[in-house]
């Protein structure tokens, strides 16, 4: 066998049409670029729990930043206010999150749908006006809690053309929190916060 | 201000869960992820069937060690669960959001672990550019769970042939079936394989 494979009349042998030789051609190479895949271990035989302790523990890491008084509790009460109420179905609040001076152009859109089953709030973020960061990481959306953020809900990054759609998750109390800010990963500076 | 300004209702809105036993092996991913949404355990383990391997194999081309990769992989499925609600069938089949959600969840592994991963930032000059990776981490997604179709008996012919080097003859000799049998098998399991191809995923 070559990088290329097995030879593919070798496995198919001449007596195919045409149509269906092109077809098996495009699999035949399909499976030569894909490579094998990996046999899953022991440990992987079954699926996870819906919350693994390991996760959820890490996951509540607190990073300690100043946050601006105006992106506290008030912000975060006047993003659900002012948000559509969210008749659609399943959706539970949509809050609207607007860019600070570090990206005075961006504004997003936060869906929190309902809450399900095991206490997870399923989110989904739409990002506009919202180009790369400077240092080409990743942005993070973090609930807040007094000033500081609190807790992790996804990272993204934005398409060429400063959008970006993004399940989230917040497997958490939202009473706990009281509000949301995007921020460059590994930086504590607010670029979009609930307003 | 009073913190359950806004958040008191939230209890209020929990739903009923039904939970509804996958009695039919023929579900798309699409159905699958619809059901999960409403708590559906067992279409949960039908895709983790379906997506273990694919899912396990973004992750050690992400992140290159074994050990990290199977961590992520599990993150990986949570991530799933969690957010099979935002799933809209309108808006794609189930295979291209499954690959999102499972990347998303692997990048925050990376971005969370300390150590260098196998596939960083861009290097000029250097390896394949980032699209070429991204195309080559969609392709081998989309084989590797057209593979999740094959029947037990087809299977390891295409291993064989393809990732074990064996020719039609040596297969033949070590599955212990005649030469035409191999042959005929190869040729059924690569146009399944190409009806899945086609038929569930863009």
């Amino acid at each position: 066998m070559s990088e290329r494979g097995p030879d593919f009349d070798d496995l198919v042998g001449s007596d195919l049409g045409p149509g269906e030789r092109e077809r098996l051609l495009r699999v035949h190479e399909l499976l030569v670029a894909a490579g094998p895949p990996p046999e899953l271990p022991s440990g992987l035989a079954v699926p996870p729990a819906r919350e693994p302790t390991r996760l959820v523990r890490r996951r509540r890491r607190v990073a300690l930043v100043a946050l601006a008084a105006a992106f506290g509790l008030a912000a975060f009460a006047a993003g659900f206010l002012i948000a559509d109420r969210g008749d659609q179905r399943g959706t539970f609040r949509v809050v609207a999150m607007t860019g600070t001076a570090e990206a005075p152009g961006a504004s997003a859109s936060l869906e929190v749908f309902d809450v399900d089953a095991a206490g997870n709030w399923p989110m989904e973020i739409s990002v506009e006006g919202l180009g790369p960061s400077a240092s080409g990481r990743p942005y993070e959306l973090w609930l807040t809690s007094k000033g500081r953020l609190a807790a992790l809900c996804g990272s993204f990054l934005p398409e060429p053309d400063g959008t970006a759609v993004v399940p989230m998750n917040a497997p958490y109390k939202l009473k706990e929190f009281d509000g949301w800010v995007v921020v460059e990963e590994g930086t504590t500076a607010p670029i979009l916060t609930t307003t | 201000m009073d913190s359950s300004f806004a958040l008191a209702p939230v209890w209020a809105h929990t739903r009923a869960v039904t939970i509804e036993l996958v009695r039919e092996p023929n579900f798309t991913d699409s159905e699958l992820i619809e059901r999960v949404a409403d708590g559906d355990r067992p279409a949960f383990e039908e895709l983790y069937r379906r997506y273990a391997r694919a899912v396990l194999g973004l992750a050690l081309r992400r992140l290159g060690d074994r050990g990290r990769a199977e961590d992520a992989a599990q993150d990986a499925f949570v991530a799933i669960w969690r957010s099979a609600r935002t799933y809209d069938s309108d808006r794609g089949t189930g295979a291209p959001w499954l690959y999102a959600v499972a990347r998303n969840a692997i990048t925050d592994g990376l971005r969370r672990s300390p150590e260098p991963a196998a596939e960083l930032e861009d290097r000029p000059g250097g390896g394949p550019d980032p699209a070429d990776r991204a195309e080559s981490a969609w392709t081998a997604w989309r084989v590797h769970r057209a593979l999740e179709v094959l029947p037990p008996h087809e299977r390891p012919v295409i291993e064989l042939a393809y990732w074990r080097g064996l020719s039609q003859s040596e297969i033949a000799e070590s599955l212990g079936i005649p030469l035409g049998t191999v042959k005929t098998r190869t040729r059924s399991a690569l146009a399944r394989l190409a009806d899945a191809l086609e038929e569930e995923l863009p």
